[in-house]
C-alpha cells in the first residue's frame, strides 16, 4: 500500500476516531441540573430556565383588552401607553428582542390562553415570511425556556417535521455520536471566558464585567444598520404551501379558536427603500395573498402595513425598527384603527 | 449551495464517486452539470447569466480566430458583454445613487431608479475569469476552444466558482482538456487542505466575526474597543478567504485539479509590496497582468508610474463593492506602495547587517508595522459610511472610559485566542520554507497530521460559531 494512501487513510480514521474522546470527556464532566429538552428535535438534554408562572397571574390581575407579542418589531412599534391611553383599553406587551415564531406560540398558548383573560384581541406582530419558518430564531432554545412545559409536543412535532430531512438528521446523528453538545457545553466557555478569567481572576467581579461588556453591545449603543437588520426576504421561504403545516401558525389558530381569541396577525412594513415601500417580489406577493387567505378562513386576521402610504422613511431609525418618534405615531395611528375594529 | 454545509458534503461525496468512473468527456460534462447545481442550488436565475457569458465569450474567442482582422470587435463584445453584466448587478445602484447626489448639490433633485434584484454571487470572479480567455486569445497567447464544453466548464469549475482563486485561461483550460488521473498524493493532501479550510472557516472567521459584528454595529465605540473590532475583522477576513481558497483547493484534488495559491501567509508581510505578493494572489496578478502592465506597468518612472499604481489599486478597490470606502481603501494601498517605493528611493536600504537576534528583531518590527497598517486599510474596508471613517480615525486612547479599555482588551483576547492556530501556522510554515518535516514518507508525519484532522474536527463540533456567517467574498 502507498505511504500517501496509509497517510490518507490514517488521517480518515483520526478525523473519525479522535472527536470520540469528547464522549469521555463529557463523562468527566457530568451537567448536574440536565433536564429532557422540549425540542426533541432539536437538541438533546440540557440545563433550563423554569417557566415564569408569575406572567400568568399577572396577566390575570391586568385583565388586559388587547395583548401584544412579538420581537423588536412590535417593540419599536407600540409604545404600551400610548395603546392604552389612544384606544382607552389596557394593553398587555408580551415582548422579546430577537423572539421568533416558537416564543410567539408558545406565550400565546401557555401565558395568554392559559391565564383564562379574554382580551378583545391578540396582536403578532411579524416580517415577511416569520409565520411559515419555524427556524427563525429558533437556535437560542434557552430564550424559550420561560414559556415553555416540561413537554410541547406539538411544537416538536412541527420542528421534527421542518428538520426532517436527510441532513438534519445526519448532523443530529453525528453529534449524539460524539456527545458534541454536552462536550460544548463546558469547553465553550473555557474558550470563550478565558480573557474574562484572566483579566478578573475572582467571580464577582468577572461577573459584574461580564455584564458591563453585555451592556456595552446593548440595542442603546448600536447604530442604525440598514444592512444588518434588513435580512433580504429570500425566495425559497416565501412557499406557503410548503411550509405552513411545517411551522407554528396552524397551531396558534387552532389554539386561539379553541379558546375564542381573537387572533390579529400584523405583518410589518419593512423599510421603505428609494421614498418607496420595500420591493415585493412575485413569489412574496403569492406568499402574502395565500397567507391571508389561510388565516382569514381560520378566525384570524391579517394586517398588512407593507404599501401604507403613512409609513414613510421619516418614521424608521435603523433598519426595520422605527425610531421613538415613530413608534409614537405608528401606536396613536395603531390604537386609533384598533379602537375603531374592537370597540 | 455553500462550503460549509452538508449539503456540499453529500454532493461533493457523490459527484467524486461518480466522476472517476467516467471517461474524460464525460467528467466533463459531469463537472458543469455539477457546477451549474452548485451554483443554481439556491437562484436558478443565476445559471442564465453564467451560461449567457460563457456563450458569448465562447463565441467571441471563435470569432476572433477566424476573422483575425475582426478581432477587436469581438473583443469589444466581450468586455462589453461581461463589464456590461458586472456592472449593471454590482454598480448600478451605486452609480445611480452618486448621480443624484451630484444632480442633488447642483440643486436638481430628482429620484434615482433603483435596481431591486441581488448580486449574483460570485459574478465578479467567473466574469474576471471568463475575461482571462478572451483578453489572452486576443493578445495570441491563447488558441480559441472548439468544445463549448470544456470553455463551460473552465468558467464554472464549482469549486473556485463563487469566491475564487481566480484561474487563467492559459492555467486551468489546459487541465479541462486533459486526461485526469486519481492520484492519492493529491486527494491526501487536498483533504488536509479541505480539513484545515473548514476548521478556520467554522471555528475562526465565524467566531472572530461575531466579535467584529458587535463592534462594527457599536455607534459610539472606544479607541481600544474599535481596534480590537479591527484586529478581530482582521482575522476573520483571512481565515474566512483563506479557508475558501483551502477547501477549493482540496476539493480541486480530489477532481484531478490543481488551482492556484492565493494566501501566502499576508500578516507576515514586510512591506506593502510584500503584502500584496501573499494576499489574494490570483486577484493581484489578474490586476498587475491585465491593468497594470498594459498601462505601463514598472517601465514606466515618475508621475506615470504613480498614476498606474494607483489606478490599479483604485479599480482593486472598487471590484470589492460598489461602495466608496472599498474606493479607500484600494487608494489606500496604492498610497502605502507609493510612499515606500518614494521612500526607498529617498533612503536607499542600508546593506545587510548580521543575522542574529538584531537582524530578527528587525523582521519582527517590520511584520508587526506593516500589520498595524494592514489593520488601518481593513477599518476603510470594513466601515461602509465615510462619516463612520473619520470618526473612527479621530480615536484617542486617552478618552476612553476605563470600561471601555477592559472591554476592548477581552475582546481582543478572545479573537486573538481564536487565531491562535493561523498564527502557528504561518510563523511554522515562514520558519520552515523549502523543507517538507511532515513527509508522508514519516509515519510520525502522517500520525500528525491523523490526530491535527481530528482535533480540527473535533474543534468544529464544540467550537463551531452558533452564528453561521457567509463567506465574506461572496458579496465580492
Amino acid at each position: 500500500m502507498p505511504n500517501a494512501l496509509k497517510s490518507l487513510l490514517l488521517s480518515a480514521a483520526g478525523l473519525l476516531l479522535v472527536p470520540l474522546a469528547l464522549r469521555g470527556a463529557a463523562a468527566l464532566h457530568p451537567i448536574p441540573d440536565l433536564q429532557p429538552s422540549y425540542l426533541p428535535a432539536l437538541e438533546g438534554p440540557r440545563e433550563r430556565a423554569p417557566f415564569d408562572a408569575d406572567r400568568l397571574a399577572q396577566l390575570r390581575r391586568l385583565q388586559p383588552a388587547f395583548v401584544v407579542i412579538g420581537d423588536s418589531m412590535a417593540g419599536s412599534r407600540i409604545d404600551p401607553a400610548v395603546f392604552a391611553r389612544v384606544s382607552g383599553q389596557s394593553v398587555a406587551p408580551l415582548l422579546y428582542a430577537g423572539s421568533g415564531p416558537a416564543w410567539w406560540y408558545l406565550v400565546l398558548k401557555n401565558w395568554v390562553i392559559a391565564s383564562g383573560v379574554h382580551p378583545k384581541a391578540v396582536f403578532i406582530f411579524f416580517r415577511d415570511t416569520n409565520l411559515t419558518n419555524v427556524l427563525f430564531r429558533i437556535d437560542a432554545t434557552w430564550s424559550l425556556d420561560t414559556a415553555a412545559l416540561p413537554r410541547e409536543d406539538d411544537l416538536n412535532a412541527v420542528v421534527a417535521r421542518r428538520r426532517g430531512n436527510l441532513f438534519y438528521r445526519l448532523r443530529s446523528g453525528i453529534d449524539a455520536l460524539y456527545a458534541a453538545t454536552e462536550a460544548r457545553r463546558w469547553i465553550e466557555p473555557l474558550v470563550t471566558q478565558w480573557p474574562a478569567q484572566a483579566m478578573f481572576p475572582y467571580h464577582r467581579p468577572r461577573t459584574a464585567f461580564l455584564q458591563a461588556a453585555n451592556d456595552r453591545f446593548g440595542l442603546e449603543h448600536l447604530r442604525p444598520m440598514d444592512a444588518a437588520d434588513m435580512q433580504a426576504t429570500e425566495d425559497r421561504e416565501a412557499d406557503f404551501d410548503e411550509f405552513v403545516d411545517k411551522s407554528e401558525l396552524p397551531l396558534m389558530l387552532r389554539d386561539a379558536q379553541g379558546a375564542g381569541l381573537r387572533l390579529v396577525f400584523v405583518r410589518v412594513q419593512r423599510r421603505p427603500v428609494g421614498g418607496r415601500p420595500p420591493y415585493q417580489s412575485p413569489a412574496l406577493q403569492r406568499y402574502v395573498r395565500r397567507l391571508r387567505a389561510y388565516i382569514e378562513t381560520r378566525g384570524g386576521t391579517l394586517i398588512d402595513d407593507t404599501g401604507d402610504p403613512e409609513q414613510t422613511l421619516d418614521l424608521y431609525e435603523d433598519g426595520d425598527h422605527l425610531s421613538r418618534e415613530g413608534r409614537r405615531r405608528y401606536s396613536e395611528r395603531f390604537a386609533e384603527r384598533v379602537r375603531l375594529r374592537f370597540p | 449551495m455553500i462550503f460549509h454545509s452538508l449539503d456540499f458534503v453529500v454532493f461533493f461525496v457523490v459527484v467524486v464517486a461518480l466522476y472517476w468512473r467516467l471517461p474524460q468527456r464525460g467528467q466533463n460534462v459531469l463537472l458543469l452539470v455539477a457546477s451549474y447545481v452548485f451554483y443554481g442550488y439556491v437562484h436558478p436565475w443565476f445559471l442564465i447569466l453564467i451560461a449567457s457569458s460563457t456563450v458569448i465569450d465562447y463565441l467571441s474567442a471563435r470569432g476572433m480566430e477566424r476573422w483575425p482582422d475582426r478581432r477587436g470587435r469581438f473583443m469589444a463584445l466581450s468586455v462589453v458583454s461581461n463589464f456590461g453584466m458586472l456592472g449593471f448587478f454590482k454598480y448600478f445602484n451605486f452609480f445611480a445613487d452618486n448621480v443624484g447626489a451630484v444632480l442633488a448639490a447642483v440643486g436638481l433633485h430628482v429620484s434615482p431608479p433603483v435596481l431591486r434584484v441581488i448580486l449574483p454571487v460570485g459574478i465578479s470572479f467567473y466574469t474576471f475569469q471568463a475575461m482571462s480567455y478572451t483578453v489572452d486569445v486576443y493578445r495570441g497567447e491563447l488558441r480559441a476552444r472548439r468544445s463549448l464544453l470544456d470553455v463551460a466548464v473552465f468558467i464554472s469549475f464549482f469549486p473556485h466558482l463563487v469566491a475564487g482563486p481566480i484561474q487563467r485561461a492559459s492555467y486551468l483550460l489546459p487541465q479541462v482538456e486533459a486526461k485526469r488521473t486519481f492520484s492519492i498524493p493529491a486527494a491526501a493532501s487536498g483533504f488536509y487542505l479541505m480539513v484545515w479550510g473548514f476548521f478556520k472557516k467554522l471555528v475562526i472567521a465565524d467566531n472572530v466575526g461575531v466579535l467584529a459584528n458587535k463592534v462594527f454595529a457599536l455607534s459610539d465605540p472606544s479607541f481600544e474597543i474599535l481596534w480590537a473590532g479591527v484586529f478581530a475583522f482582521a482575522i476573520q477576513i483571512y481565515a474566512d478567504f483563506s479557508a475558501y481558497t483551502d477547501i477549493a483547493r482540496g476539493s480541486s484534488r480530489w477532481l484531478g485539479f490543481e488551482l492556484t495559491e492565493n494566501f501566502d501567509h499576508p500578516y507576515l508581510a514586510r512591506t506593502p509590496a510584500d503584502f500584496w505578493r501573499r494576499w489574494n494572489i490570483s486577484l493581484s496578478t489578474w490586476f498587475r497582468d491585465y491593468v497594470y502592465i498594459p498601462l505601463g506597468g514598472s517601465r514606466a518612472t515618475g508621475a506615470v508610474w504613480a498614476r498606474n499604481v494607483m489606478v490599479t489599486f483604485v479599480l482593486s478597490g472598487l471590484w470589492h463593492g460598489a461602495s466608496w470606502n472599498y474606493v479607500l481603501w484600494g487608494a489606500y494601498h496604492g498610497v502605502l506602495l507609493l510612499l515606500t517605493r518614494a521612500h526607498r528611493i529617498l533612503r536607499p536600504p542600508a546593506p545587510r547587517r548580521g543575522s542574529g537576534a538584531s537582524g530578527g528583531l528587525v523582521v519582527v518590527l517590520q511584520t508587526a508595522g506593516m500589520f498595524l497598517l494592514t489593520l488601518v486599510g481593513w477599518l476603510l474596508f470594513r466601515e461602509t459610511e465615510f462619516h463612520a471613517i473619520v470618526r473612527d480615525l479621530q480615536l484617542v486612547p486617552w478618552r476612553s472610559a476605563p470600561q471601555d479599555r477592559h472591554i476592548g482588551l477581552y475582546v481582543f483576547l478572545l479573537a486573538f485566542g481564536y487565531s491562535l492556530p493561523l498564527w502557528f501556522q504561518s510563523v511554522w510554515v515562514e520558519t520552515h520554507r523549502g523543507e517538507h518535516p511532515l513527509s508522508d514518507q514519516a509515519w510520525r508525519g502522517a500520525l500528525v497530521r491523523a490526530l491535527a484532522c481530528g482535533a480540527a474536527f473535533a474543534a468544529i463540533l464544540v467550537l463551531r460559531s452558533r452564528t453561521s456567517l457567509d463567506f465574506i467574498y461572496f458579496q465580492f
